[in-house]
């Protein structure tokens, strides 16, 4: 073991309240996103499924400050102030960043649900590093170690555990910031203003029709995945349900192309030729600049602090 | 698996997202403008594959299919990937926005890899179709794994045990996307063939 290690003993049972601790907030969690999306009126039953139902823009109707932002400097603000955010290396500022991400999920007025959703989505990627991280690390000089009483054999390091929550926080505060940016404003007007931004529109068309197709064949998918059910269909760990599993994705593939051939087909002949019609015209106003310059002078300040401000030993990492 | 905000190194960030940019770009040059429907197609079901699970004992997996993108598409696979990263990302949250670039090379790079050896190795015969399928469709995945891995790691010394741990997680994942693209691909081969003749005939009429 290196030089310079604190190591400071703990009682057996602490690590195992801490993990059932985060387990039953998981769960919670979990419980909550169903309590609240169950409560969203869904259009039940009868005639063809609307397959428009916006998932990523399901607020666009709503006021705040970010939807009556240009979509424009709206889209290339946040994105900046996310990759500052994503680049930290130390918890304060971090932290600021998850305060300003839940700031702006509150003043944008998204509904606790969506946020939610892309919460638990990525839980189980970070939830790896929050248990790796702390018993793989390699012990370094100035470490500080937990060691659990008959656990000697798995020392708990303090930088590991500070590590893989600086990368859960600044994770979740960029996803936080996904939904004022998606969310408040249609998502058609979003992909015009990357396609201002200078983003080929060959690919911002590609981006609206995968979109587009992604509902249908969620759609096709699930009904494909009713029908089987109701022929008896089961899924097991064994080959059988592999070879059936990898005929649906077949057939759900024979399907879609099909389909998307006699969509497209359909509107060349109405005179598609690679744009969308659309009479949108963007509009800045000296506020629109402002709450950019906002967003990108914040994003560069904490980017600044954070390399800048050098924090006592055990907190540093 | 997907990367979310946050864990790569900036210089990491900024340089996977160059490379997928030049792939994306290349990718798009060698792809027939009127095939953009049936990307947009394959990039979609890339993407609704994300929601499939299929079972391993108590828990479960979803599919990722890089290599089943690589052999519908061919050249065109790399651009697929790309989209359906994006939307994955944007509609789900799996994979960070600021890792889009990461993601799209580690699922993209192995999707064209995985096609190519689809390519090469199929025959006339569906025994030797069902083994280019399962070989494409595991190397899609090892590929992946060990882009993921090598991703990680460029953070440092610190997220080894990460990697490996990640490594070590996808091993069902292997069999079983496999296992997939051969029964996918015998499929398509009895049912719509020309679906797997596509991307080669795009090619060789150029």
């Amino acid at each position: 073991m290196a030089a310079g290690v604190h190591v400071i003993h703990l009682p057996l049972p602490v690590p195992f309240l801490v993990l059932g601790g985060t387990l039953l907030l998981w769960l919670a969690a979990r419980r909550l996103l169903k309590f609240l999306t169950g409560r969203e009126e869904m259009p039940e039953g009868g005639g063809e499924p609307d397959y428009s139902i916006p998932l990523v823009d399901s607020q666009a109707q709503g006021d705040s400050p970010f939807h009556r932002w240009d979509p424009r400097i709206k889209v290339a603000a946040l994105l900046c102030f996310m990759f500052c955010a994503a680049f930290l290396q130390q918890l304060p500022c971090a932290a600021a960043a998850l305060v300003v991400g839940g700031g702006a999920v509150v003043f944008a007025r998204i509904p606790l649900r969506y946020p939610l959703r892309r919460l638990l989505a990525m839980g189980g990627f970070l939830g790896m590093f929050v248990v790796v991280m702390p018993v793989t690390v390699p012990v370094k000089s100035g470490d500080t170690l937990l060691v659990f009483n008959h656990l000697s054999f798995l020392p708990f390091s303090v930088r590991g555990l500070n590590l893989a929550l600086l990368i859960c926080i600044k994770a979740v505060a960029v996803a936080l910031l996904v939904d004022p940016l998606l969310a408040t404003a249609p998502f058609s007007h979003t992909v015009k203003a990357l396609v201002a931004l200078r983003v080929p529109p060959i690919v911002c068309q590609m981006i609206l029709l995968a979109y587009r197709y992604v509902f249908v064949f969620q759609n096709e998918s699930n009904r494909m995945a009713r029908g089987m059910s109701a022929r008896g269909f089961q899924k097991k760990t064994d080959l059988r349900t592999l070879r059936n599993m990898g005929n649906s994705l077949g057939m759900l593939l024979v399907r879609s192309f099909e389909r998307t051939q006699r969509v497209h087909d359909a509107m060349v002949s109405r005179g598609y030729g690679g744009t969308l019609p659309g009479q949108l015209q963007f509009h800045a106003r000296p506020g629109d600049w402002l709450k950019g310059a906002f967003w990108v002078l914040a994003g560069i300040a904490l980017l600044v602090a954070d390399r800048l401000c050098t924090l006592p030993t055990g907190f540093r990492f | 698996m997907h990367i979310s905000d946050g864990v790569l190194p900036p210089s990491v960030t900024v340089g996977t997202a160059a490379v997928a940019l030049l792939f994306a770009a290349w990718s798009a040059r060698r792809t027939d403008p009127d095939d953009l429907p049936k990307i947009a197609v394959v990039s979609s079901a890339f993407f609704v594959a994300s929601l499939i699970h299929v079972p391993i004992g108590p828990t479960s997996v979803h599919l990722l299919i890089p290599g089943v993108v690589g052999i519908l598409l061919g050249r065109s696979a790399f651009i697929a990937v790309c989209l359906g990263v994006v939307l994955q990302s944007l509609l789900f949250q799996f994979g960070g926005i600021t890792a889009i670039g990461a993601n799209a090379c580690m699922m993209g790079i192995p999707a064209l890899i995985s096609g190519w050896l689809f390519r090469s190795m199929r025959g006339p015969s569906l025994p030797r179709l069902i083994l280019a399928g399962a070989t494409a469709g595991g190397l899609g995945i090892v590929l992946a794994v060990v882009g993921l891995a090598l991703l990680l790691v460029t953070g440092g010394e610190d997220f080894l045990g990460v990697a490996k741990l990640a490594m070590y997680a996808h091993l069902p994942v292997l069999f079983i996307e496999s296992a997939i693209a051969a029964f996918t691909v015998s499929f398509l081969f009895r049912v719509k063939p020309e679906l797997l003749d596509m991307s080669f005939q795009a090619h060789a009429a150029r």
